[in-house]
């Protein structure tokens, strides 16, 4: 058990080059899930009873299931019904399946957080119903929802690791690589927790900078 | 769905690792979260550090990175301890550090005009924390306490990749054999989701029952 310098440098090295893939998959991974979540809530907030129905089954189903198993399904699955997709592909549409699902969920709260006396108010002064809920519920919600979006989209960018499985070759996937050619596995593994402790401390501050940013001056 | 029926008596075991080890890692994980928040909550202050750091690290490193660096490392640390053993202590550290948020948070949600006048009428500190500080903040940590739980059901199925036989690990066998990925990962997914989904219902009754009106 010792630390050896110069390995931990060609560590860095070969996880470095994984670091390029886990952002290719994190950055679209966080951005689609907090598109896919607009529709979901909109549905899920709808007056019709069908469209809210789907919604919440859609949203137990995604949430009370491992992502791990998804990307199996999508992965193994694809390949057996003759379209087989790349790990690439498959890993992500199983990571913007789910958070989507989580995200729609935040929408929902942060939505619901804001009074209802506010829409009523928007009313009497005599706002449009989604005039009242676009330039008075809406930008409200958002400032709610900054704080548990940066909580999940860390949890995302860690998901992004299970990609590893299904052969993506981003940074958990080449440590294990090296971990099984070398004997120097405490190097390979320090390295890899740090560099995903740096990607997400970043995303929080980027998070936290956002939400300064939108905070209303008194 | 005759790959389900002719392996039925592996995934029943595979359902039973995943109900034990859950089970198991949410009990240490309780643990781990009760002794963190009450040291973060009152202890010295370099010891809230520590338990400050070890929530900040696991915040920010996969819960897969550290089933990896257990299975891979432990051995060369000259350390042998089963598999089982290791993920089951991985999951439960993991997890304690959101038990550590779920149970701090509550008890901060409890106003600190509850303490002061618990010290109004004469009660003493640990009477205050007992009757009136922990009896209300157990109201407001059941609905994260079962969310958790939810999370570590969910994570168990990543032992199956350091070979654990998980029901995850089972399905993949059985894929492996019958090629017959839907049905057998639709099955596996559909264990996940009746115990999640009854979790969270209880989760919903929880809730129902201890939220009253002010």
């Amino acid at each position: 058990m010792s630390f050896d310098v110069g390995f931990l440098l060609r560590t860095v090295d070969a996880i470095g080059e994984g670091l390029r893939m886990t952002v290719v998959v994190a950055v679209p991974a966080l951005l689609l899930s907090a598109v896919w979540g607009v529709p979901l809530v909109m549905a899920l907030m709808s007056k019709g009873k069908l469209p809210s129905l789907l919604a919440r089954a859609y949203i137990e189903v995604v949430r009370n299931t491992p992502v791990l198993v998804q990307m199996f399904f999508i992965y193994f699955g694809s390949g057996m019904a003759g379209f087989p997709l790349p790990g690439y592909v498959a890993g992500l549409l199983a990571l913007v399946l789910q958070n989507g699902g989580y995200i729609a969920e935040i929408y929902r709260g942060g939505i619901q957080s804001i009074s209802q006396r506010q829409t009523e108010a928007g009313l009497a002064l005599g706002f449009m119903p989604r005039a009242t809920f676009g330039l008075i519920v809406l930008p409200q919600a958002v400032r709610k929802v900054i704080p548990p979006l940066s909580n999940q989209g860390v949890l995302i960018i860690k998901d992004t690791s299970l990609v590893a499985t299904i052969s993506v070759a981003e940074m958990t996937f080449q440590a294990r690589l090296m971990a099984d050619r070398t004997a120097a596995v405490f190097e390979i593994f320090f390295v890899l927790a740090l560099f995903y402790l740096a990607l997400t401390t970043v995303f929080s501050l980027l998070m936290r900078l956002v939400e300064v940013r939108l905070r209303v001056r008194q | 769905m005759n790959s389900l029926l002719a392996s039925w008596p592996l995934l029943i075991k595979g359902i039973g690792m995943t109900v034990f080890l859950a089970a198991v890692a949410t009990v240490l994980a309780t643990a781990l979260g009760l002794v963190l928040a009450g040291i973060q909550l009152f202890a010295w202050r370099p010891l809230r550090w520590l338990v400050e750091l070890y929530l900040y690290v696991i915040r920010g490193v996969p819960l897969l990175v550290m089933l990896f660096a257990m299975y891979y490392a432990l051995p060369y640390a000259g350390i042998q301890i089963d598999p089982i053993t290791g993920g089951i202590a991985v999951i439960g550290t993991y997890f304690g550090a959101f038990m550590t948020e779920v149970f701090r948070g509550a008890v901060l949600s409890v106003p600190k005009g509850q303490w002061e006048a618990g010290r109004a009428i004469g009660m003493r500190t640990p009477g205050i924390l007992r009757d009136v500080v922990i009896a209300q903040a157990l109201r407001v940590a059941g609905p994260p306490y079962i969310n958790t739980l939810i999370m570590v059901v969910k994570a168990t199925s990543l032992v199956s990749v350091i070979g654990l036989a998980d029901i995850t690990f089972v399905g993949r066998q059985i894929v492996e054999r019958t090629l017959e990925p839907f049905i057998v990962f639709g099955f596996v997914a559909l264990v996940y989701f009746v115990i999640c989904y009854a979790l969270s219902r209880l989760g919903r009754r929880i809730e129902a029952r201890t939220s009253y009106v002010h």
